[in-house]
C-alpha cells in the first residue's frame, strides 16, 4: 500500500477564499471505477502513516485516487454549515459539469479533525462521502451491533429482507515495556502491535454488543504483528557517542570552565608533588621524593599547578574521580616502584580478533584498545554523559595531566602505552603520550648510570668541558655549530653507560694500543674486522638514538626540509641540517676506535661505499684491497667534511640529540592547553572505534546480516571521515546516526529473540519456525502469524500479553492466578489481552438506492474506535439513472 | 601554469644504499646523470609535475639514504606516502636479497595499506649482472608490485617507472581522494586493459 504519492498543488479561484487543490493520483496503477475501488479489501490499517498533509482518505474511504480541496495554509477552516454545504454543492456541480470521475473531497471543520467530505460521479452512479469524528466513542456505538444500526439507518434501507452485511474487523493490541537493553538503564523503546483480524464475517454469526462479545482475539483467524520503535528510542551507546560528539564544537578552555582559581598557584605546597591520584591511593609519605634535581623549568611549571582542591567545588565527585583515574592508571593500585616496568605486556601471538582490532586502529587512526588513550576516550565519554558534562570533562582532563606530570617528575613510565617511538598510525594525542613516555624512558636510562660514573649531569658537564680529547676539538666548535642546527639542546649531555662498556674501556686501557688514547663508548666488536691502520678490532660504538617524533613535528620538519627547495644548494643545506646524527655517530666511532680513519667508519656505516677486491701482489699472492667508493672520494663531499669536523667524543659526553626534558615540558604544556573541545576531536576516532567494536561484538552474537554489512560500510566511511584533515561535522553526525540505527536494530533483535525464546528452544521445526518469524519481524514491516492465536508463535505472543497483563494488574509473581482465573470461566479470557488500542470495522453491502427498484450499489462504512477518537467514514452510492 | 595541477602525490624511494636511488630521481627530475653525486644524508626531496592523459599531478618525491643507521629516521617519511619505489641493483645480489626487509619496514611504518609499490631493478647498463630479470619479475608478482628494469645512467625505463606508478595511484581512488576531497579529478578512461604508454616492462596490477 502506499506507493509513490505525488501531489500537484494549484490554486483554485473560489470567490470567498483561497483553497489549495491537491490531486492524489493512484499510487500504483490506474484503479477502475469508483465502485471497484470501493471493493473493500483494501487492507485495514490502523493509524496509517501520514505523509505530509496527505489525508487518510485512502484508508478511510478505501479509495486510492482522488482530489482534495483544503483551505490554504493561511486561510480559515470551513466551519459554518452553510459554507460547507456551499462548498460541497459547488463540488457536485463541477463534477457533474466536467464529467470527471475522480472522487473529489473538501476538508471541512477544524483542520485538526481531518474531516473530509466529498462526492464522486460515475456513469449512472453518484457516491457521497461523509465523515463523523468525535473525541470519544459514544457508548451506544461501542460495539458491532451499534455500528450496524448506524450503517443500516444511513443507507436508509427499510427493505425486507435485508441483504447480508459483510463485516471485516481488526483489533489492535499493543504490548509495551518488553525491551531488553544492550546496556543497562535503558528505558523501553519497543512496542509490539498485534492485529487480530476477522474478514468476511456475516451479520448474525458474530455477536458483539454491550453485554457480550464473540470477538475473542485468541479465536481470530488472522494474526499479524508489527514492531514499532517508540518515538524516542533510547540507545545508550548512541547517546554516549552523540553527547561526546557535541563536545567537539565546544570552545571553552579548562580555565573558562573550572574558573581561574583551579589553575592557580598555591606556593606553600611546592614541596608536595604528589599527584591527585597518589593522594587518593597511597599515603603521601609513601611517595618517594624525587631523586633528581629537576630543571628550573619543571620547577616553575609546577608552581602553577594547583594541588589542593576544595572537594565540594569539584565538578566530579571524589569517589567517581578516584575510580576513573584508577581505570585510566591501573598500575597506581599496585605499589609504585621505579623498577617495576609499567610498559604494556609485550604482544605475543595475536588472535584473529585482535588483528581485526589492529586493523580498526589503522582504518580509524585511533589507538590500540588496551592503550591509555583509548581508555581516556571512554573515561571522558563516560563522565561527559553520566557525571556532569563539560565541567566534569575539564576536571578529569586536568587531573589526568597532573598525573602525567607527576609521572614525568618522578620517572614513572606511563602505563598502557607501547614502547618505542610514537606510532604515527595512531591519533596525535596517542603519539604525544607515547612521546612523553619516550622522554621518561630516556631520562630513566640516564639516571640508571652507576653513580660513580657520573650519575650527576652536572659533573659530566664539567668533565666534558675541561679535559680529554674534546678540549682539542673545542677550537673547531664554532665550525661545528652550523652542523648542529637540527639538534636543539644546548647544555644537556647524553649519558649512557653500561657494564659492558666499563669492562671494554678498562681492557682497552690495558691493551697494547692504549698509548694512542683511551677508547671510550664501545658497544661490541664489528664482524671480526680490524682497523685499517692497526690490528685493533673495529668496534661498534655506543651511539645516541635519534630523536623520536610525533606526526606534527615530523610535518613541521619535512615542511622545513621541503622549503629548502630542489636546487643543489637546497639539497646540500638539507643534508647539513640532517647531519647531526651522522656527526654524532662519527664522534662516537672515533672515541670507540682510536686511530681510525674514514674508511673504517664507512666499512661499518655504509659498507657498500667501501669497495673491496682481490689483487695479486708482486709475490703472486692474492690480497684483499679496498678503497672508498667514487662518491665518497669526491673531495669536499659532505661525508668527508663531517669526518673532518667531528671530534673524538663518546656519545655520553656529546650534546644530546634529543632533549627529553625540553620535549617533555613541551608536551605537558601542549596537553595543559587542550580545551575539552580539542580533546573530543582528538579522541573521537577512539570513541568511534569503541562504538564500532561494540556493535560488531553485539552483532556477532545476534547475527544480523544487514547490520554486519552496515558495520563494514561504516568502517570504510569512518576511514574517509577521520583521515581527512578536518572533520566534516555534518557527515560525522550522519555517521553517528547510522550507528544509532544499527544499535536499534541489534537491540530490537535481542529483545525479539529473547521474548520469543528463540535460543532456548530445542532444535526442531518449531524453533525453525520461530527463528523465521523473528527474522522477518526484523526485516519486514508486518508479519503474519501462522496459525494465529493457536499456532506456536501465537501462543508465545499470547503469553507475552498475559504476563504483561498480570504484571500490570496484579501483584507480580502471583502464580496462583491461573487456576483461579480458569475457574472464573469464559469471561476471564478477555483479560489475557488489554483492551484493544484500536478497533477498525468495515461494513459493506450492496443495496439498491435511492429507490427499491434502483440498481444495487456498494455501500460502505468504515469505523475507527480508539481511546481518543471515534470516526465514521461512509461511502454511500445511489443510482442516478433509474431512480 | 599552476592551475592545471590537480593533485599532489607523495612518493618515496627506498632501497639499500648505493643502488642508485638518488641517481634515478635526478634522471627523472632533471634528466641528467651525475657520477659525482654524494651519498644521501637523511632524506632528500624533489618535486616534479607530471602529465598523464591530460591530468597533471604534482609529485613530491622523498629520497632516502638507505644505510642502516639512517633507517631509524626515515620511517617517519613513510607516513602518508601514496606510492613507493623500491630499488635494487641488478649487479648486486645482496641488494636484491634485502628487498624483503624493506617490504617489512614498509608494512610496519606505512600509514595506509593501499600504497602502490613499484620495484625497480637499476643499473642494467652494466654487464656484471647478478640478478636475472625474471627473478625481479617473480618477486614483484609475489608481492603485488609493479616492476621495471632501468638504468639511471642511460635513462632506460626511468620515466616509465614514475609514470606507471602515478597512473596506478590515480586509478586507486581511495588513495588520493580522501586527502584531496572536493577536487574533481576524473580519469577519462578507466579501462584497465587499454594500451600502455610505454613498452619494455611489465606491470602486475
Ligand atoms: N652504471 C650505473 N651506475 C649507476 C646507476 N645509477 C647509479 N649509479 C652509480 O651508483 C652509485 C650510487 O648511486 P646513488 O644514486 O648515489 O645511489 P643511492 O645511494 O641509492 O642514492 C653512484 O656512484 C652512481 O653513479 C646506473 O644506472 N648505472
Ligand atoms: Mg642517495
Amino acid at each position: 500500500m502506499g506507493g509513490n504519492w505525488c501531489a500537484h498543488p494549484c490554486l483554485m479561484p473560489l470567490s470567498w477564499d483561497n483553497f489549495r487543490v491537491v490531486e492524489f493520483p493512484a499510487p500504483l496503477k490506474e484503479t477502475g471505477s469508483v465502485s471497484e475501488s470501493l471493493n473493500f479489501e483494501h487492507q485495514l490499517r490502523l493509524l496509517p502513516h501520514q505523509r505530509g498533509d496527505i489525508p487518510h482518505t485512502e484508508s478511510w474511504y478505501g479509495i486510492q485516487e482522488f482530489v482534495v480541496i483544503t483551505p490554504g495554509t493561511n486561510s480559515e477552516a470551513v466551519i459554518s454549515e452553510s459554507k460547507c454545504n456551499l462548498l460541497l454543492s459547488s463540488v457536485s456541480i463541477s463534477l457533474a459539469n466536467s464529467g470527471c470521475q475522480i472522487p473529489m473531497f473538501v476538508q471541512i471543520q477544524q483542520k485538526w479533525r481531518r474531516i473530509y467530505a466529498g462526492e464522486c460521479h460515475g456513469p449512472g452512479v453518484r457516491t457521497s462521502f461523509e465523515m463523523v469524528q468525535l473525541r470519544k466513542v459514544p457508548s451506544q456505538y461501542n460495539h458491532l451491533s451499534g455500528l450496524l444500526d448506524i450503517f443500516k439507518s444511513k443507507i436508509g434501507c427499510n427493505l425486507l429482507p435485508l441483504p447480508p452485511v459483510d463485516i471485516a474487523i481488526r483489533f489492535t493490541y499493543i504490548l509495551q515495556d518488553w525491551q531488553q537493553p544492550i546496556w543497562p538503564q535503558q528505558p523501553p523503546g519497543l512496542e509490539l502491535h498485534l492485529a487480530a483480524t476477522w474478514l468476511h464475517l456475516t451479520e448474525g454469526i458474530v455477536v458483539d454488543n454491550d453485554v457480550y462479545s464473540d470477538l475473542d482475539p485468541l479465536q481470530a483467524p488472522h494474526w499479524s504483528v508489527r514492531v514499532r520503535t517508540s518515538e524516542n528510542p533510547q540507545c545508550l551507546l548512541g547517546d554516549f557517542v552523540t553527547e561526546f560528539f557535541k563536545l567537539c564544537c565546544r570552545k571553552e578552555s579548562v580555565e573558562d570552565i573550572l574558573g581561574r582559581g583551579y589553575a592557580e598557584e598555591e606556593g606553600k605546597e611546592a614541596a608536595d608533588i604528589s599527584s591527585a591520584l597518589s593522594k587518593l591511593t597511597e599515603p603521601v609519605a609513601a611517595v618517594p621524593l624525587p631523586k633528581l634535581s629537576v630543571s628550573s623549568m619543571v620547577h616553575s611549571a609546577r608552581k602553577h599547578i594547583h594541588r589542593h582542591r576544595h572537594i565540594d567545588e569539584s565538578p566530579l565527585h571524589i569517589d567517581i574521580l578516584k575510580s576513573i583515574l584508577l581505570y585510566l592508571f591501573p598500575d597506581a593500585a599496585v605499589e609504585k616502584s621505579s623498577d617495576s616496568q609499567s610498559k604494556m605486556p609485550t604482544n605475543s601471538s595475536k588472535t584473529s580478533e585482535e588483528k581485526l582490532c589492529d586493523n580498526l586502529v589503522l582504518q580509524l587512526k585511533s589507538a590500540p584498545t588496551d592503550s591509555l588513550t583509548y581508555r581516556l576516550a571512554l573515561g571522558l565519554c563516560m563522565v561527559n554523559y553520566s557525571y556532569g558534562g563539560l565541567p566534569a570533562v575539564a576536571h578529569l582532563w586536568q587531573e589526568f595531566v597532573l598525573e602525567l606530570r607527576y609521572r614525568w617528575e618522578n620517572n614513572y613510565l606511563i602505563y598502557g602505552l607501547a614502547g618505542g617511538p610514537p606510532d604515527l598510525r595512531c591519533c596525535l594525542l596517542h603519539q604525544k603520550l607515547q612521546m612523553l613516555n619516550c622522554c621518561i624512558e630516556r631520562r630513566r636510562r640516564r639516571d640508571e648510570a652507576p653513580s660513580g660514573m657520573g650519575g650527576s649531569r652536572q659533573r659530566e658537564h664539567k668533565a666534558s668541558c675541561g679535559q680529554g680529547p674534546s678540549s682539542a676539538a673545542a677550537t673547531s666548535s664554532n665550525q661545528a655549530k652550523s652542523w648542529d642546527s637540527w639538534s636543539d639542546s644546548e647544555d644537556e649531555f647524553f649519558e649512557c653507560l653500561s657494564d659492558q662498556e666499563d669492562t671494554e674501556s678498562l681492557r682497552s686501557e690495558r691493551g697494547p694500543d692504549s698509548g694512542k688514547g683511551k677508547a671510550e663508548g664501545r658497544l661490541h666488536p664489528y664482524n671480526d674486522l680490524t682497523l685499517l691502520n692497526s690490528m685493533e678490532p673495529l668496534y661498534v660504538p655506543v651511539t645516541q638514538e635519534p630523536a623520536p617524533m610525533t606526526e606534527d613535528q615530523l610535518e613541521e620538519q619535512s615542511e622545513v626540509l621541503a622549503k629548502l627547495g630542489t636546487s643543489a644548494e637546497g639539497s646540500h643545506l638539507r643534508a647539513r641540517m640532517q647531519s647531526a646524527c651522522l656527526v654524532s655517530d662519527m664522534e662516537s666511532f672515533k672515541a670507540a676506535n682510536p686511530g681510525c680513519v674514514l674508511e673504517d667508519f664507512v666499512r661499518w656505516y655504509s659498507p657498500r661505499d667501501y669497495e673491496e677486491k682481490y689483487e695479486v701482489d708482486e709475490k703472486g699472492n692474492k690480497v684483499l684491497t679496498g678503497e672508498l667508493s667514487a662518491r665518497m672520494k669526491i673531495p669536499g663531499n659532505m661525508w668527508a667534511e663531517a669526518w673532518e669536523i667531528s671530534r673524538v667524543t663518546p656519545a655520553r659526553r656529546q650534546r644530546r640529540l634529543f632533549d627529553d626534558t625540553k620535549e617533555a615540558e613541551k608536551i605537558l604544556h601542549y596537553l595543559t592547553m587542550q580545551k575539552p573541545g580539542d580533546l573530543a576531536r582528538h579522541l573521537l576516532p577512539c570513541l568511534l572505534h569503541a562504538a564500532l567494536l561494540k556493535l560488531q561484538q553485539e552483532e556477532s552474537v545476534e547475527k544480523i546480516p544487514s547490520v554486519e554489512k552496515n558495520i563494514q560500510q561504516a568502517i570504510t566511511q569512518a576511514n574517509l571521515l577521520l583521515h581527512s584533515g578536518s572533520y566534516d561535522y555534518k557527515k560525522l553526525e550522519d555517521f553517528i546516526n547510522q550507528l544509532v540505527v544499527m544499535e536499534t536494530v541489534i537491540t530490537r533483535a535481542r529483545s525479539l529473540k529473547d521474548k520469543f525464546a528463540v535460543d532456548k528452544g530445542e532444535p526442531g521445526e518449531a524453533t525453525e519456525e520461530l527463528k523465521k518469524f523473528v527474522s522477518s519481524l526484523l526485516e519486514e514491516p508486518e508479519v503474519v502469524v501462522t496459525g494465529a492465536g493457536q499456532g506456536l508463535t501465537g501462543r508465545i505472543i499470547h503469553r507475552l500479553f498475559l504476563n504483561a497483563q498480570r504484571a500490570a494488574l496484579l501483584v507480580p509473581g502471583d502464580d496462583d492466578l491461573e487456576p483461579e482465573r480458569k475457574k472464573a470461566g469464559e469471561s476471564g479470557k478477555t483479560s489475557d489481552f488489554p483492551s484493544p488500542a484500536g478497533r477498525e470495522i468495515i461494513l459493506r453491502t450492496y443495496v439498491p438506492r435511492p429507490a427499491p427498484y434502483s440498481k444495487a450499489l456498494p455501500q460502505r462504512l468504515f469505523c475507527v474506535l480508539m481511546k481518543e477518537e471515534f470516526r465514521l467514514a461512509g461511502a454511500f452510492s445511489s443510482d442516478t439513472s433509474f431512480f | 601554469m599552476d592551475d592545471g595541477v590537480l593533485t599532489t602525490l607523495k612518493l618515496l624511494i627506498i632501497g639499500e644504499s648505493g643502488v642508485g636511488k638518488s641517481s634515478l630521481l635526478l634522471r627523472f627530475t632533471d634528466d641528467t646523470f651525475d657520477p659525482e653525486q654524494s651519498a644521501t644524508i637523511g632524506v632528500d626531496f624533489k618535486v616534479k609535475t607530471l602529465s598523464i592523459e591530460g591530468n597533471r599531478a604534482k609529485l613530491a618525491i622523498w629520497d632516502t639514504a638507505g644505510q642502516e643507521r639512517f633507517r631509524t629516521l626515515t620511517p617517519s617519511y613513510y607516513r602518508g606516502a601514496q606510492g613507493v619505489i623500491l630499488v635494487y641493483d641488478v649487479t648486486r645480489r645482496d641488494s636484491f636479497m634485502k628487498l624483503e626487509n624493506w617490504l617489512n619496514e614498509l608494512e610496519t611504518y606505512s600509514t595506509r595499506n593501499d600504497v602502490v609499490k613499484m620495484l625497480v631493478g637499476n643499473k642494467i647498463d652494466q654487464d656484471d649482472r647478478e640478478v636475472d630479470r625474471n627473478e625481479g619479475l617473480k618477486f614483484a608478482r609475489k608481492h603485488s608490485m609493479l616492476f621495471i628494469e632501468a638504468s639511471a645512467k642511460t635513462k632506460d625505463g626511468v620515466q616509465c617507472a614514475f609514470e606507471e606508478l602515478v597512473e596506478k595511484i590515480l586509478q586507486t581512488p581511495g588513495l588520493w581522494e580522501s586527502e584531496h576531497q572536493g577536487q574533481a579529478f576524473q580519469l577519462k578512461d578507466q579501462d584497465p586493459g587499454r594500451g600502455r604508454a610505454c613498452g619494455g616492462y611489465c606491470s602486475i596490477p
